[in-house]
């Protein structure tokens, strides 16, 4: 019965890696490590600027909306129109504000009118003591309008004024937090927008809308151009400060992460290789054996590359799933959120750690296959 | 009988080291030669160029009518894969290959590897029932014999035989010599290099090597058989 | 004897150690370059932070926000506050002076533009000025650093302009106001003719403001030597528990939190040193500055951490899988030391002699490799060095250490496990 030379081939390459296996598991668990790393940062390296991107949302806003040309105001059919030009998945927040200017004991302040679950999303800086309100006729008021009129969470107060008709009205909030940011907003107060529009009497102006939107600069920027061209009522407007600073600190972040990562591969890569080799080096009298029973050279090299083949396949393809393990222990902790699979890596990862594998045989085969098989087989 | 081996004027220079000093000697078809002499009197380094994994520096050396000393590394591969059965001091054999895969990989290398027929050479040598044992669990004698399969699985037109007995007790010895002598008896040319007279006694003739050269050539006590020219 | 033979391995085995020694400098350097960096990112990208600009606002004492709302004259009441702009210089001698990176005041008006009716609002600053401290040491500050987001048309301006102004892009499109034109701005009687030599757009309320320099507005207000308020960019640390706890009320702290508090660089610790040299001053976080670089610091910290240990378990299991595979390599050499009569432990001491040294060697080459890397890291990205910190080296030597002695000890008590027959005779 003659067999095939792929079967004994095979059955060559086979039996080396069963029955060497403490030399083999020693040699997969390189490869394995080196893919590991490979695709843990490769996915982290992905992954940062959009999860980082979401982390920069804390600055709050970097759109805004105001009213187009002459206009004061603008309706909130118009917010909407001019929002179906952001991909849904980027809105983290989207804040309407009306203004008004209202009178407490008879001295004026302004009064914003918001949603206050969406001002919760596009400002998370804000620091609240006491309550979010959460239904009508409750307010958060600024901590110098608090110091002012000494108002504390729980108390009550009345909100006088003059509506758009030229009616006064009257209405009693309770206050329920006080809203510290170190910015101009800490001389409002805040109330629902219904409570507002009830108070001025007229419903759908808003004097500016505050936009968090999860997009890289240029994203941002044609947005901002397709909503201007197509939506007539609003202006929308970059807050330069934050889109700006944003663009350059999540360049460094990503170019931080990038170099770290090629480092660390390269590192890891040659680290590989070393083992590969020593792995691949001991073999030496084997390959001077089968050059005195008449084997090319080709024909060994062949053998070694088939078992690399095979270590580095299966090393990258445990790597794989181990650096997505990684990766999204990394992003769970880091960011609180998960990451989505990239199902290329397999291939890539497998791809890379074959050819790692490959070059790091080939080169102890070599010099092995090169030396007389006499001198190989004498040494003890 | 024809000429199958002819060295003529064969010198060997390693460095400053002369191994091998202008060796002349002639081995027929079906001979049995033994080469004997101290170490570092030029054994091994004798037994590479007949078994083309090394060349002379000088001289030239014809097998089965090729002068290998003229050959470069890949065709030198190539005759010793077809013409020459290696069998070594320390066995050599693959440790996570089979006794019965040891022998097919040079059935690999050399055509195609036969299952039935690797299994009947290690019959030849005894070791039927041990094929599918791994050189570990096979003992000294047993793993020469899986040598000698090994080396006569392609029919080659010589035996060479790097002191086949040195790591053996006297029991496998005498197994492995007998071998031989079938061997022999069937016609196959065998060249033994040792320094155990017992085994050399066997052999036709005996060149015995000092300092690099042919000291003496002793004719054996087989020499009736086969050789009369 | 024991050592001839250490040397004889480490010397006749170059080939094999010197691949050791080189795995093991490449653990180190990634060791020592991945800790240096995490060990600095903090820092570095706080540097980069300050683009998003101030983090601290600086007022007088009962001074309020209000006065913008309302639009009274600057005269009345509660805005009719100061700071000495003499004073200001101080910001660089607290504490953590050192944390300062840039500051600006301001000295606000409203004005009329052009004899129009409408009021604008002026603001009189430091563009680039040159301070010199009372330690002795200068610095350089001002709006330029500060607003790094700001796009300008012309050019900035200088602290020695006399007669020029910076406009905001929509006080100048409502004015039509182009680059080089000229205008006048009146505040209380007062007229001044200035030449527009940048307009900014700054995508905020600061578009529809005009800049002078603040000696000029301080001429022109007739409030020589004072300032409105400062903003102040500060490198800060994120707050935790204590921090909120401090800046709610610093009296509530016991002695000992007090000073931890004081002695970190928390925001709300540099505000209350603001206050102390200051008179009559109220520091306040800017929160969405603050916060937001607290939150973006800590998720870098953490990353650069996570990445780094992973890269350090990376390299660990490397070197110890490569020490096990030259360790397992000899075991022919160990069965022949046992079988002529060795015990264990000399012949686990020759081996972990003789990779400890070879790892020591690496270990070294690699420390200095990896600084090298960290520079590379430090320069290419933040465009600085990053400061080496000595606490690294013996995280990299106990790290190259213990992994060396991971990597050696099992596959050696493997090995003397085995019969020297067994070993001898072929694996």
């Amino acid at each position: 019965m003659m067999m095939k030379k792929q079967t004994m081939y095979f059955r060559m390459i086979t039996s080396s890696l069963i029955r060497r296996r403490s030399r083999m598991i020693v040699a997969l668990l390189a490869v394995a490590i080196g893919a590991t790393i490979l695709s843990g940062l490769v996915t982290i390296y992905y992954d940062v600027p959009r999860q980082m991107g979401q982390e920069f949302r804390s600055y709050g806003a970097n759109l805004i909306f105001t009213p187009a040309g002459d206009e004061t105001s603008f309706t909130m059919e118009a917010v909407r129109k001019a929002t179906d030009f952001i991909p849904n998945n980027d809105i983290m927040g989207i804040a309407p504000y009306r203004y008004e200017t209202v009178k407490i004991n008879e001295q004026p302040f302004t009064a914003a009118g918001v949603i206050m679950d969406e001002v919760k999303k596009t400002s998370p800086y804000w620091f609240v003591s006491g309550q979010w309100p959460q239904n009508d006729g409750e307010a958060l008021i600024g901590q110098e309008v608090s110091d002012y009129i000494r108002l504390s969470p729980g108390d009550m107060f009345t909100v006088t004024g003059a509506n758009s008709v030229g009616d006064s009205f009257s209405r009693d909030f309770t206050v329920l937090g006080i809203v510290q940011t170190g910015g101009i907003e800490e001389a409002f107060l805040f109330v629902s927008l219904s409570d507002l529009e009830e108070m001025a009497g007229d419903k759908g102006r808003l004097d500016v809308v505050e936009c968090s939107v999860s997009a890289s600069q240029a994203e941002l920027d044609d947005i901002v151009r397709r909503i201007d061209e197509n939506v007539e009522e609003v202006t929308p407007r970059l807050v330069k400060r934050v889109t700006r600073s944003e663009g350059a600190v999540l360049a460094k972040l990503q170019a931080l992460v990038y170099l770290v990562t090629t480092i660390a591969l390269l590192l890891t890569m040659i680290c590989v290789a070393t083992t590969m080799m020593a792995v691949v080096a001991e073999r030496r009298k084997e390959i001077g054996l089968k050059k005195a029973l008449g084997a090319a050279n080709r024909s060994i090299v062949m053998e070694f590359l088939g078992e690399g083949l095979f270590l580095g396949g299966l090393g990258g393809l445990l790597g794989a799933l181990f650096g997505f393990a990684f990766a999204q222990t990394v992003s769970l902790n880091v960011f609180g959120r998960s990451i989505s699979f990239q199902p290329r890596l397999i291939p890539a990862s497998m791809a890379i750690s074959i050819i790692i594998t490959g070059l790091a045989c080939l080169l102890p085969v070599r010099s092995a296959t090169d030396v007389d098989p006499a001198i190989v087989l004498r040494g003890e | 009988m024809s000429l199958l081996l002819e060295l003529k004027d064969v010198s060997k220079i390693y460095g400053s080291v002369k191994a091998l000093r202008n060796v002349n000697l002639e081995v027929s078809r079906g001979e049995w030669l033994a080469i004997m002499g101290p170490s570092g009197s030029g054994k091994s380094t004798m037994m590479n160029i007949i078994g083309c994994m090394d060349k002379p520096s000088n001289g030239s050396v014809t097998l089965d009518g090729v002068d290998i000393s003229k050959e470069n590394s890949k065709s030198l591969t190539n005759i010793r894969r077809d013409k020459i059965g290696l069998i070594f001091q320390q066995f050599h054999l693959i440790n996570y290959l089979t006794a019965l895969e040891n022998v097919m990989v040079a059935q690999y290398y050399h055509s195609m590897p036969d299952e039935k027929e690797a299994l009947r050479a290690l019959e030849r040598v005894g070791l039927g029932d041990r094929a599918k044992h791994l050189p570990s669990q096979l003992s000294g004698g047993e793993q020469q014999r899986v040598c000698i399969a090994r080396a006569l699985i392609n029919y080659p037109t010589l035996i060479l035989a790097d002191e086949p007995t040195g790591n053996l007790d006297e029991a496998n010895e005498s197994v492995v010599l007998d071998i031989f002598k079938r061997l022999h008896k069937e016609g196959s040319a065998i060249i033994v290099v040792t320094h155990d007279p017992e085994v050399a006694d066997e052999a036709q003739r005996t060149v015995v090597l000092e300092h690099g050269r042919v000291a003496r050539i002793v004719q054996g006590k087989n020499n009736a058989m086969g050789c009369d020219a | 004897m024991f050592w001839r033979m250490v040397k004889g391995a480490l010397f006749r085995q170059k080939g094999k150690m010197l691949m050791i020694a080189f795995t093991v400098a490449l653990g180190a350097s990634l060791a020592a370059a991945m800790l240096n960096v995490m060990l600095d990112v903090g820092d570095k990208v706080n540097q980069e932070l300050k683009a998003y600009g101030a983090n601290i606002n600086v007022m007088p004492k009962g001074a309020s926000l209000l006065d913008d709302l309302y639009g009274v004259a600057e005269d009345s009441g509660a805005s009719d506050k100061y700071l000495k702009e003499s004073e200001l210089g101080d910001i660089k001698t607290i504490f953590w002076a050192f944390n300062i990176v840039d500051f600006a005041p301001y000295l606000n008006a409203r004005v009329k533009l052009n004899s129009g009716s409408q009021e604008i609002k002026l603001v009189g600053t430091w563009f680039k000025r040159r301070l010199d401290l009372p330690t002795g040491e200068s610095l350089e500050t001002g709006m330029i650093n500060m607003k790094s987001w700001w796009d300008v048309s012309g050019d900035w301006l200088t602290d020695q302009d006399e007669n020029a102004a910076m406009m905001g892009a929509v006080v100048a499109e409502r004015n039509d106001v182009k680059v080089g034109d000229e205008i006048t701005v009146e505040t209380r009687g007062r007229m001044k003719r200035l030449t527009v030599k940048g307009v900014f757009n700054a995508g905020s309320d600061e578009d529809e403001r005009i800049y002078i320099p603040l000696r000029v507005a301080q001429e022109l207000m007739d409030r020589d030597g004072f300032v409105s308020g400062a903003e102040v960019s500060a490198l800060t640390t994120p707050d935790n528990e204590l921090s909120r706890r401090a800046a709610q009320n610093p009296k509530s702290l016991s002695i000992k939190e007090w000073e931890t508090w004081y002695c970190t660089a928390y925001v709300s610790a540099i505000c209350y040193q603001i206050e102390e040299v200051i008179t009559d001053s109220v520091a306040k976080p800017i929160r969405q500055v603050a916060e937001s670089e607290g939150a973006i610091l800590e998720k870098t910290q953490l990353l650069m951490f996570l990445i780094t240990v992973l890269s350090l378990i990376g390299s660990a299991l490397g070197i110890s899988n490569l020490v096990t595979a030259s360790v397992m390599e000899r075991s022919r050499e160990i069965g022949l030391l046992k079988a002529v009569g060795a015990h264990n432990s000399p012949i686990s001491r020759l081996v972990l002699t003789e990779i400890l040294v070879t790892a020591i060697l690496g270990g070294v080459a690699g420390y200095f490799a990896g600084l090298g890397f960290a520079q590379i890291i430090g320069r290419s990205v933040f465009e600085s060095a990053i400061d080496i910190k000595p606490m690294v080296i013996p995280l990299v030597a106990i790290l190259t250490f213990a992994v060396t002695l991971a990597g050696s000890v099992p596959s050696i008590r493997f090995l003397l496990s085995l019969r020297p027959a067994e070993v001898l005779r072929g694996r």
